[in-house]
């Protein structure tokens, strides 16, 4: 088991001062190698979780229990470094780590032939595509070979055919790499696809209301009749979520179903 | 006829409307100076032609103009020198700032001109000669002999402010997308201000210094103009106005106008092709 986490809570103040619970409380276990998809509506508190995990913020109650090894992370709009080349972009996280300059070099470059932009490597990112960016981002995000990688939604902004072909790309790499992946998503077609396993997070509080292992081979064809039959059995699950927001909308056609 | 390549011609022809009017008015002056008290064009043509002859027993026109120019240049490097680090304390700490914001905020505008009296009171005449010790030189015609330190603090005082607020604005408005990146990919406080804060605040840290080398140019003109000292470019200008001497004055204008245009185009060339290429699209 590489990362547990049991009665995680997390609450933010609204404007007024009152306290308002986003996340919690999640009992999760997660194995070595994993692929878990974080599968749940916006504003559940998906991305919360992950920066919790990720030391960007702090939970305000329970535990996490988690490997100390290196860790990976790659941000909705990639968030690259505007100001630096794709390769030094992706030698970053080597560099912070204190790698020495010559295998800096020599993984960075690996790791670009992976992905398939070495011949981008001296451009910058406002010279790429969307696909691109988040193809660089990826090999930012595993030139280190983490133990743990995180993904805040990394295909949301792409069109649906390079996100399938990148959904594809990181599957091998984790593959290879035998990483531990969580993968967060509000996509349930890209989460059934990609994941092992699947968690469902309901609203505010975000709390776990699915967990499920995917009983399906890889590679995974999407119009085979068990893909789509997973798929539809998630969907229903997704429909029951009732978001606060808009339940006055969804409480006649709920009763249609 | 010259062959140039398109590139270049195109650029000229861009450039040629622009000097229409610069023409007209040369133009007016030429047929008009008589019913003036200007005096003929090709007279200060003739000054500004001949940069290196002494003009009013003051210097010539090159000298006086380097005194004004090095004058500014250390001013600016103290500007630079003192801002830039305060300026990125107070972006990067909530803290400093709060300690820091009242006394920027009115010493801020705060003319440099109206320390001058005051500067002279404190540091009088005090030289650069005198600071480094090297009295012997108190007596020659020396550059250091023209750099007053109550001058130099003024030129410093203008320029600070530029650089410590755009410095400080710079480092403010890094995405903090790119600050927590940084942080996740494993990087250190020292690695992230290395390599995230300083070239992601670079081009507001620029923007700064260009303001406040406009800023000392202007300061340094009015400085001169005033008791303190006798030489620079403004002090020849106030001269040539006291002897009555036109040409000199507007040979004096067209030389100051010339060069805060050159700090202004260069800078901006400079800032352009070798700090903010990379930078621009944040």
């Amino acid at each position: 088991m590489y990362l547990s986490l049991s009665h995680l809570e997390k609450s933010y103040k609204d404007p007024s001062g009152n306290n308002l619970k986003v996340l919690g409380p999640i009992n999760l276990s997660v194995e070595t190698g994993e692929f878990l998809c974080l599968l749940g509506p916006t504003g559940c508190g998906k991305t919360t979780l992950l920066r919790i995990l990720s030391r960007l913020e702090q939970a305000d109650g329970g535990k996490i229990n988690m490997g100390s090894g290196r860790l990976g992370y790659v941000f909705q709009q990639g968030a690259l470094f505007p100001w630096m080349s794709v390769e030094s972009n992706v030698i970053f996280p080597l560099k912070a780590s204190g790698t020495a300059g010559g295998e800096c070099r020599s993984r960075a470059e690996e790791m670009l032939n992976q992905v398939g932009l070495y011949e981008f490597r001296k451009n910058f990112p406002h010279e790429l595509s969307g696909g691109m960016q988040q193809r660089t981002a990826l090999a930012r995000g595993l030139v280190t070979e983490p133990e743990l990688l995180l993904l805040d939604e990394p295909f949301a902004s792409l069109d649906t055919r390079t996100g399938i072909s990148l959904q594809e790309m990181l599957r091998n790499l984790c593959g290879r790499l035998s990483t531990t992946v969580i993968f967060v998503t509000h996509n349930i077609e890209e989460a059934v696809f990609l994941a092992d396993r699947i968690v469902v997070m309901g609203h505010r509080p975000g709390k776990i209301v699915r967990d499920e292992i995917l009983d399906m081979k890889w590679p995974r064809n999407r119009l085979s009749s068990s893909f789509t039959e997973i798929l539809l059995s998630f969907r229903r699950t997704f429909e029951k979520l009732v978001d606060p927001l808009t339940s006055s909308l969804t409480e006649g056609k709920e009763s249609e179903l | 006829m010259i062959l140039l390549s398109g590139n270049v011609r195109r650029k000229v022809r861009n450039l040629l409307p622009g000097f229409l009017i610069p023409l007209l008015i040369l133009a007016v002056w030429y047929f008009l100076h008589d019913k003036t008290l200007l005096p003929a064009p090709g007279l200060v043509f003739d000054v500004l032609s001949h940069p290196s002859r002494d003009l009013l027993s003051c210097g010539s026109l090159f000298w006086n103009t380097g005194v004004s120019l090095i004058r500014v240049l250390l001013g600016l490097f103290i500007a630079i020198l003192l801002g830039t680090p305060l300026g990125f304390m107070m972006g990067a700490s909530e803290r400093f700032r709060r300690f820091t914001s009242v006394i920027t905020e009115l010493a801020r505008p705060l003319s440099p001109i109206a320390l001058l009296p005051l500067s002279i009171i404190i540091f009088k005449d005090t030289s650069f000669t005198e600071i480094l010790g090297l009295n012997h030189l108190k007596y020659t015609r020396n550059i250091l002999n023209e750099l007053q330190v109550g001058m130099v603090f003024i030129l410093a005082w203008g320029g600070v402010f530029p650089v410590i607020l755009e410095t400080m604005h710079g480092v403010r408005g890094v995405r903090k997308v790119y600050i927590e990146a940084a942080r996740v990919l494993g990087a250190g406080r020292l690695f992230i201000f290395r390599h995230i804060l300083l070239p992601a605040a670079l081009p507001d840290i620029f923007a700064g210094y260009r303001m406040a080398v406009g800023r000392c140019w202007m300061v340094i003109i009015a400085a001169e103009m005033l008791p303190g000292t006798n030489s620079g470019i403004g002090y020849l200008l106030r001269y040539s106005y006291q002897l009555s001497r036109l040409d000199v004055m507007l040979a004096c204008i067209f030389v100051i106008a010339l060069i805060g245009l050159i700090f202004s185009r260069g800078l901006e060339f400079a800032g352009d092709k070798w700090l903010l290429l990379r930078a621009r699209e944040r």
